[in-house]
């Protein structure tokens, strides 16, 4: 079964603001283990590059409360005292190799969650998703995407010839008699390609520029979204109004645009019921740590262990929210 | 007339967007000077709230340059030969096993500097952009990071397009080198810029006690130092070298497909 790229798109989404909004140590533990599931039980067996996930948290975590730990000497209860040394002397703190831990956590939970869509959805529904508006961009990722493997074969068939020759890769210029063989047979297979593309019709009828008020658009989006990031610092919410317009100028356009090129799909869309508990878990999670509902304790969302290491606060209807976004790996039928 | 002033605005407010995106972190404790040692009450966006708020500003930005750069009507022949450069770059760029180079050395930098020099800025900085984006969908890399790694891809691809075309081909060898060594090092220095606060957090961002500015700029050298540095040289050098040993033939080839680029029947 086809999984909708744009289901899971949404899913990874909302588990991404989740993750940035809810800082504390307990909730993005939730949201990684989440994320694990979901990958565990949707992940596809033949994706043959897989990030280490389990290495590099270690890594991630380890080293980013050293870092804090050794940089921050704020904190009650004092582990041991550095001595004078420029830029790290000075007491190692609890306190900050916690704060580090739970930074670097964070980090964790995001590349789980990416790793979950990587693993998940096919690259060739992934090159769907470019917006209609840029699909020039689109074809030159899916020529890349579809000559990747021919690419490397043909370079393994250069570096035959010219071992055949006598061509041996041991210094840098060696290099030379295959990657330049490499770039103009490629560059030889695109013509030939361009011209199978233009016979069949490519770029016959959408020729047309932009029109200025589309740039205007543009233009004053842009303005708006970088005054908007200025004001969120100093003023809050209502730079996030324009940030938000910006991000919509741009939204205008891709619609805009998007109509005016048609395409035609070979596979149809289709929305399953998993597909929609997918996108109704996001949502939920979502709403749990943006809107301050009155039984909600918004504190929890935040967690900073000075003056003194405590537990972090744990909200059981936050928890549970981001917990849900595993549900989709329970409810629905395995491996699809 | 209008046309144009407005491309050059839409060029500079995105630039200027992606380098506050990256730069943030530098600055971000000087403006605002609340204490994070408050327990409670503190004002400071929290670093989540922050680091959400510059993605979106970079994602408007990277969506702008791409609907500004894609209006340029393209041909076929300019797309068919843009796909295939790019899969030439993503298969170069995990190329270790194959090649023997220095350790973390990946000479993906090196095709997008040529393709951008050879054919321009424009097709630079969209030759950047998409080796990026299609490298990570076939080797599981996409992330929150991507839309970084793609502007700071294109600013490369554009920068080439850039530099000035001498005659000499000494010269010409000597500075491509030199662009190369330098995209391959500072790369990695603004890209870690992006990881940075996840690592460090709020709390060492908007800490004042240190002096500001030099303060922060000491705490991310030693961030560099300790996580990125000896890749950024072997990944400088590489492309440095494989710049060295390519740079002169691959540009006569590539210059020799230009005009069939151009050519067209209307």
């Amino acid at each position: 079964m086809i999984m909708n790229a744009r289901a899971w798109v949404v899913w990874v989404g909302a588990a991404m603001v989740a993750t940035m909004v809810a800082q504390n140590p307990l909730y993005s533990l939730t949201i990684l283990m989440a994320a694990l599931v979901v990958s565990q039980n949707f992940g596809r067996q033949d994706n043959g590059f897989r990030l280490p996930i389990g290495r590099i948290s270690l890594f991630v975590v380890a080293f980013s409360a050293v870092y804090t730990a050794l940089f921050v000497h704020e904190g009650t209860t004092i582990l041991f005292e550095l001595p004078d040394w420029p830029l790290i002397g000075g007491a190692i703190t609890l306190e900050a190799l916690v704060e580090g831990a739970s930074n670097g956590l964070v980090l964790v939970a995001l590349l789980a969650i990416f790793a979950a869509l990587n693993a998940i959805v096919p690259v060739s529904e992934l090159v769907r998703l470019v917006p209609g508006a840029l699909h020039d961009l689109g074809v030159v990722i899916l020529v890349a995407v579809t000559y990747v493997p021919e690419t490397r074969r043909q370079l393994t068939r250069i570096r035959q010839a010219q071992e055949i020759r006598g061509h041996q890769l041991s210094g840098v210029r060696d290099w030379q008699p295959i990657v330049v063989p490499l770039l103009v047979g490629g560059l030889e297979r695109s013509m030939r390609l361009a011209e199978t593309m233009v016979a069949r019709g490519y770029g016959a009828t959408t020729h047309k520029n932009s029109s200025t008020g589309e740039r205007l658009l543009l233009v004053l989006g842009l303005v708006a979204a970088l005054t908007g990031w200025l004001l969120v610092l100093w003023l809050g919410w209502p730079g996030w109004l324009l940030l938000a317009s910006g991000l919509l100028a741009v939204v205008v356009i891709l619609v805009r645009r998007g109509r005016a090129i048609r395409r035609t799909r070979y596979r149809v869309e289709v929305w399953s019921r998993r597909d929609i508990l997918l996108v109704t878990v996001a949502i939920v999670a979502l709403l749990a740590v943006l809107v301050p509902w009155s039984w909600v304790d918004q504190s929890s969302l935040a967690y900073s262990p000075f003056q003194t290491v405590s537990l972090p606060p744990y909200d059981l209807f936050i928890g549970l929210a981001l917990a849900s976004l595993a549900l989709p790996a329970f409810l629905a039928t395995r491996k699809g | 007339m209008m046309q144009r002033t407005s491309s050059v605005a839409i060029y500079v407010l995105a630039t200027v967007a992606g380098l506050i995106a990256f730069t943030y972190p530098l600055f971000l404790g000087v403006v605002t000077a609340a204490d994070p040692f408050d327990a409670a009450g503190s004002t400071v966006t929290p670093i989540g709230g922050t680091a959400l708020l510059t993605s979106l500003l970079l994602l408007i930005g990277l969506g702008a340059l791409l609907i500004e750069v894609q209006g340029q009507a393209v041909n076929a022949k300019v797309l068919a030969a843009m796909g295939l450069l790019v899969a030439i770059a993503s298969v170069l760029r995990f190329l270790e096993t194959a090649i023997p180079g220095p350790g973390g050395f990946s000479p993906v930098f090196v095709p997008i500097i040529l393709a951008g020099y050879v054919y321009g800025a424009r097709f630079g900085f969209l030759m950047g952009t998409m080796t990026m984006i299609t490298s990570a969908l076939i080797t599981g890399g996409i992330g929150p990071w991507l839309p970084y790694q793609m502007i700071a891809a294109g600013w490369v691809g554009m920068s080439a397009g850039w530099l000035p075309h001498p005659d000499r081909r000494r010269l010409e060898l000597a500075l491509l080198t030199g662009f190369a060594i330098f995209w391959g090092l500072f790369f990695g220095f603004i890209l870690n810029l992006y990881f940075w606060p996840f690592i460090a957090g709020e709390v060492k961002l908007a800490t004042t006690d240190s002096a500001g500015l030099p303060g922060i700029f000491a705490r991310y050298g030693a961030f560099y130092l300790t996580t990125s540095l000896v890749w950024d040289i072997a990944r400088g050098l590489g492309n440095g070298l494989m710049m060295l040993a390519i740079g002169i033939p691959a540009v006569k080839a590539l210059s020799r497909f230009r005009d069939r680029l151009r050519f067209e029947i209307v």
